[in-house]
């Protein structure tokens, strides 16, 4: 009996010794590149980081709802089935937030008003305000500005803080945290949760823990106990094809992805696959921007309210896209080298095309020229639902290669100066172009606010 | 007191300091306008909900021998004034 016993034991031994090299090796690998970085001072100062992540809870209903009581109404939508929906007739009716209530009737958010209501024929649809919802944010921001001078806006709801070297001026962590979680509720009359945790992965994933209202920590040591327990889609990180692609293989938890082989999941995944293992073990070194991310790109689409089954319409759209793109890659003061266009049609199933370009572009006209002719390279005839201009592969526009055949770029650019002024001068419609004047569409498409840049959410952390 | 948040037209001074002071306001009830002198403005306070910046008056105001007791709202940001509570 012992003998088997000890016989299990050392299979089971002669498996995981490898594996436990392994992870040591990689997080040997990591420390090192991590001390390469940022050298030996910096690594203690990244090693004893504390990073605070604010994240408003259902954000766009809590706003809407603090200011509608202030207004003067008695109803608290956060304290009924609602929800903040898109216009309907515009085919933008989809559950852009929920409250808790309308949670229990198991409401998406993303799911369309149509079935929300189904689940709910009582539930109270509010139309989004997207000024409303920056200024709640920015009221948010000033008031954490002065609990540190290192603050990443995130998202229009979520915030990175940076808390190292505060304790001095404003007590523990969690204690501050408190305090400015009820300052934020008292003075600006929204909820918010607040993680504490060594890096900004780490906050985060602290910050999802238990809503609303609430302060929770992940530091280091606490992985295990708090973490590793969750389902791996929990995981910053990890969607929904990627838990299935890891469920497939038995990897349940974020537990059992941090115990697994990195270089198993790095064959698998490529790099993906090692990020998301050094995420399950809470290894993340990125630092707190205050100056946000570098944009590496933008675009514009548009849910058309109706099917575009001609391509005349599809360019007018792709046209009206042109100048909002136009604008805001002239502001940013970038050209674009590679342009790419996506279509959705009316069964959404959704098609892209993209094009290097031999010299970069930023003028609305050539926007638009570009985009026509990958949309006439590859749409298939079918009714168009949702259309869309992205630009990547920015440079800035002080140097760049001019084109020998462009014989008006001159012109166009003064041209584009002149009418983006009028536009900030007096207003976006104050200069349209004649093809939009007897046309239904709108001459700017895309976008949710028109007046200023609204802070949309990044990928990287 | 009860709220009504009621769009009113206010006559009020403003001190070097850009903070408004209501003298008087007049507000549309039953098809008739009433114009109501403000007695004395008993507290200022200052709300940000929804990082939308309001001043709040409470306000007294002797009506057929009596005190009654009211609130005015200033919305920073759009110049506008409310009776808020009565």
């Amino acid at each position: 009996m012992i003998a088997k016993k000890q016989g299990i034991n050392s299979t089971s031994h002669a498996v995981y010794p490898l594996r436990v090299v392994r992870l040591n090796f990689f997080i040997l690998y990591y420390e090192h590149m991590f001390i390469y970085t940022y050298g030996k001072e910096g690594v203690n100062y990244m090693h004893n980081r504390i990073i605070f992540h604010i994240d408003v809870n259902s954000a766009y209903l809590s706003w809407e709802a603090v200011y509608r009581l202030q207004q003067g109404q008695t109803v608290d939508l956060r304290e009924i089935p609602s929800v903040i929906g898109g216009n309907e007739e515009n085919r933008h009716g989809i559950v852009l937030t929920k409250s808790i209530p309308a949670k229990k009737y198991s409401i998406k958010t993303g799911e369309t008003l149509f079935s929300a209501r189904n689940k709910c024929p009582e539930l109270v649809v509010v139309p989004p305000r997207y000024t409303l919802y920056m200024q709640c944010s920015s009221a948010m921001v000033e008031i954490l500005k002065e609990y540190s001078p290192t603050i990443q806006r995130y998202s229009i709801d979520e915030v990175f803080l940076d808390y190292t070297n505060m304790e001095c001026h404003f007590g523990e962590a969690v204690e501050a945290a408190h305090k400015i979680k009820d300052r934020i509720r008292k003075e600006l009359g929204f909820t918010v949760n607040i993680g504490i945790g060594n890096n900004k992965l780490l906050a985060k994933m602290a910050s999802e823990f238990e809503k609303p209202n609430k302060v929770h920590t992940l530091y280091r040591e606490e992985i295990a106990k708090k973490m590793w327990g969750l389902p791996v889609e929990e995981l910053f990180f990890v969607g929904s094809s990627t838990a299935k692609k890891l469920k497939s293989k038995g990897i349940m938890t974020i537990g059992e992805l941090a115990n697994t082989d990195p270089s198993y999941l790095q064959q698998w995944l490529k790099s993906h696959g090692l990020l998301i293992w050094q995420y399950a073990n809470g290894l993340d070194d990125s630092v707190i921007k205050n100056n946000g991310v570098p944009m590496k790109g933008l675009g514009n689409s548009n849910t058309i309210a109706f099917d575009v089954t001609d391509s005349i319409t599809a360019h007018q759209i792709l046209l009206a896209l042109s100048e909002t793109v136009g604008t805001r890659i002239r502001n940013a003061n970038k050209c674009a080298y590679v342009l790419s266009i996506s279509i959705k049609n009316d069964h959404l199933i959704s098609y892209s095309h993209q094009r290097k370009l031999d010299v970069p572009i930023a003028s609305t006209n050539s926007i638009y020229e570009n985009a026509k002719r990958l949309f006439n390279e590859v749409w298939k005839g079918e009714p168009i639902r949702h259309l869309g201009i992205y630009l990547s592969s920015l440079c800035l526009n002080d140097f760049y290669q001019i084109s020998l055949f462009e014989t008006k770029e001159k012109e166009h650019k003064k041209l584009d100066e002149a009418i983006d002024k009028i536009r900030v001068k007096y207003g976006c419609h104050a200069v349209i172009r004649s093809s939009f004047v007897n046309s239904d569409l709108s001459p700017l498409m895309g976008g949710v606010l028109t007046e200023e840049e609204y802070p949309m959410m990044s990928s990287l952390l | 007191m009860k709220v009504l948040m009621k769009p009113i037209e206010v006559i009020a001074w403003f001190t070097k300091e850009g903070i408004p002071n209501p003298i008087k306001y007049r507000v549309r009830e039953e098809e008739k306008d009433n114009i109501i002198k403000i007695g004395r403005v008993v507290t200022r306070t200052e709300e940000k909900l929804a990082g939308n910046r309001m001043l709040i008056y409470r306000c007294q105001t002797i009506l057929h021998d009596h005190i009654k007791v009211y609130e005015l709202k200033y919305e920073v940001n759009t110049c506008r004034w409310f009776l808020f509570k009565i």
